[in-house]
């Protein structure tokens, strides 16, 4: 199950091991009796610690591959590893902060954050320990003294920090972001993608993200893998060497976000060119 | 959070009542019938303070009461059972759902003579035209509470780990809430025209009762008053108390417009 040296076609020889490994992953589905590609063979490694974002317009694909990696969905061909084991079916090392708040109405925001460690090893039966870990990571977001607010009383921004602490709770290795901060104002937007990243820097985690905001892709990711459209295929990759926390309406985002957009206009006049 | 317009239309509906007793009074004093036959408001009052004064009348709406209260507790545990089999499996939904359709299609006093049949000049037989009546109403509205849960809690609490034999108590029962108080909500009213049904016939003591002797001592003040009372009763449970519940639970569950 672990076909290759870690970094024998790794960019710019990364020293952190792979976490994700796409080898040849492709999906397709059945429409109205027909098989409709939405991604062709996509081969991509994620190092460990590594922010990576798939960027590209709607239809590429790039949902897919993220529900692939989520379980949601099986690849039709190819495989997808995580530290060298084959992905099988949906788990909590592997948790998806979805694109509108996914949290729990019946539950209040302390709850919510609890709700994935209960099932945990360390945490089964251990409700004290439980609460401890929501507490730290309620701090964490900075949303201590809303514990026991309900849902429908925090604002979308406070939504979207409850749900990432949510995600985080049970220490997945991987975290998946499903477009961030879509319905928010642009202000609470450049806020939280601050605060993202510092709880991002403080605790090292692996992270695959989905956006068509080339912004974001260049705000957030070490590496934007731009994505060509129907069917979904890998066009090229930018790389993002600048320090963060980043701000995204920094000079430096907006080049950076120049660059990832004249990749995906480029690919759109070439239609079917071939990269690996 | 009520603001004025709301609180103008409650006088809207109180001056709507007022004139409608004033219609009544108004009608009576033109004496088109006699007043054994067509009373006015006052003697309909007076009548009710008879009842109550004879100690006839609170007897009679406790026993109703706790008749509904453990009628429709008992309909509520098997409709949300029922209901929640209905939800999470396509071939029971299909087998139940048309039966339930049908039996609602049935008047909740069609089920007196089974029950009379069944259970004679009993009690139980009451309670069995209270289940009978209001557990198709939760068990559908349960199960259609579960085909409408977003898809993307069950998502979320797939990733998160919730194992399968947890998901109906930790995530599809509460994900469901807001259907299932509508289904409670309506099953109260239908267990409610149940009970009074029931005890028309059946029953020594009662609502119903208090309306069927008023019939045979051709006592139209007590029949009316008793209708009012019971009308009222219905409207304050399923009104104040299921009614309350139900807007806490949709605004909680972002379904209500939130001012």
């Amino acid at each position: 199950m672990d076909p290759h040296p870690p970094d024998a076609a790794a960019p710019e020889a990364s020293p952190a091991p792979v976490k994700l490994e796409f080898s040849e992953v492709a999906k397709s589905f059945e429409h109205d009796s027909q098989t409709v590609a939405a991604l062709r063979p996509v081969s991509l490694r994620v190092h460990a610690g590594e922010f990576v974002v798939l960027f590209g317009p709607s239809g590429c694909g790039k949902s897919t591959l993220l529900n692939l990696v989520a379980g949601f969905e099986t690849p039709t061909s190819g495989t997808i590893t995580l530290d060298g084991k084959a992905i099988d079916g949906p788990g909590n090392d592997r948790l998806m902060m979805f694109q509108e708040h996914a949290l729990f109405p019946w539950l209040n925001v302390i709850d919510n954050v609890m709700y994935g460690l209960r099932w945990e090893p360390g945490f089964r039966f251990r409700p004290h320990a439980r609460r401890r870990k929501a507490l730290e990571l309620l701090h964490l977001v900075h949303l201590d003294e809303f514990a026991k607010s309900s849902i429908h009383e925090l604002s979308g921004g406070m939504r979207q920090r409850v749900a990432l602490a949510r995600a985080l709770a049970p220490d997945p290795k991987v975290l998946l972001i499903d477009e961030p901060f879509p319905a928010l104002d642009a202000l609470v937007r450049a806020k939280l993608y601050i605060e993202l990243q510092d709880i991002l820097v403080r605790t090292h985690k692996t992270i695959m993200s989905v956006t068509h905001d080339p912004r974001e892709a260049a705000c957030l990711g070490d590496r934007v893998v731009i994505f060509t459209g129907r069917p979904g295929r890998i066009r090229s990759e930018v790389r993002v060497d600048l320090p963060r926390p980043r701000d995204i309406n920094s000079p430096e985002v907006a080049e950076h976000a120049g660059r990832i957009n004249a990749q995906l206009e480029a690919a759109n006049e070439e239609p079917s060119g071939s990269e690996a | 959070m009520k603001n004025h317009p709301d609180r103008r239309h409650k006088w809207y509906v109180l001056g709507f009542y007022l004139l409608l007793f004033a219609v009544w009074q108004l009608v009576f004093s033109l004496e088109l019938a006699p007043d054994y036959l067509f009373p006015s408001p006052l003697q309909v009052a007076r009548r009710l303070t008879e009842l109550a004064l004879d100690g006839m009348l609170w007897p009679s709406i406790k026993t109703t009461l706790s008749r509904m209260a453990i009628g429709f507790t008992i309909a509520a545990g098997i409709g949300l059972l029922i209901g929640l089999l209905m939800g999470v499996s396509r071939i029971v939904n299909g087998c139940l759902k048309s039966l339930f359709l049908g039996f609602q299609s049935l008047p909740t006093a069609a089920w007196m003579p089974i029950s009379l049949l069944l259970f004679g000049l009993s009690d139980h037989g009451i309670y069995f035209v209270i289940i009978m009546s209001s557990v198709a109403a939760i068990a559908i509205s349960t199960s259609d509470g579960i085909h409408r849960i977003p898809p993307l809690y069950l998502r979320a609490a797939r990733t998160l780990g919730t194992p399968a034999y947890a998901m109906p108590v930790r995530v599809i029962l509460p994900a469901a809430l807001p259907g299932i108080v509508t289904g409670i909500k309506l099953g109260w009213t239908l267990g409610w025209h149940g009970a009074v049904s029931a005890e028309l016939i059946k029953s020594s003591v009662g609502l119903g009762y208090l309306l069927y002797m008023g019939r045979e001592l051709n006592d139209a003040a007590q029949v009316l008053g008793i209708m009012m009372l019971t009308i009222l009763f219905g409207l304050l449970l399923d009104r104040f108390l299921f009614g309350l519940i139900e807007q806490r639970i949709r605004r909680r569950w972002g379904l209500a417009g939130e001012s």
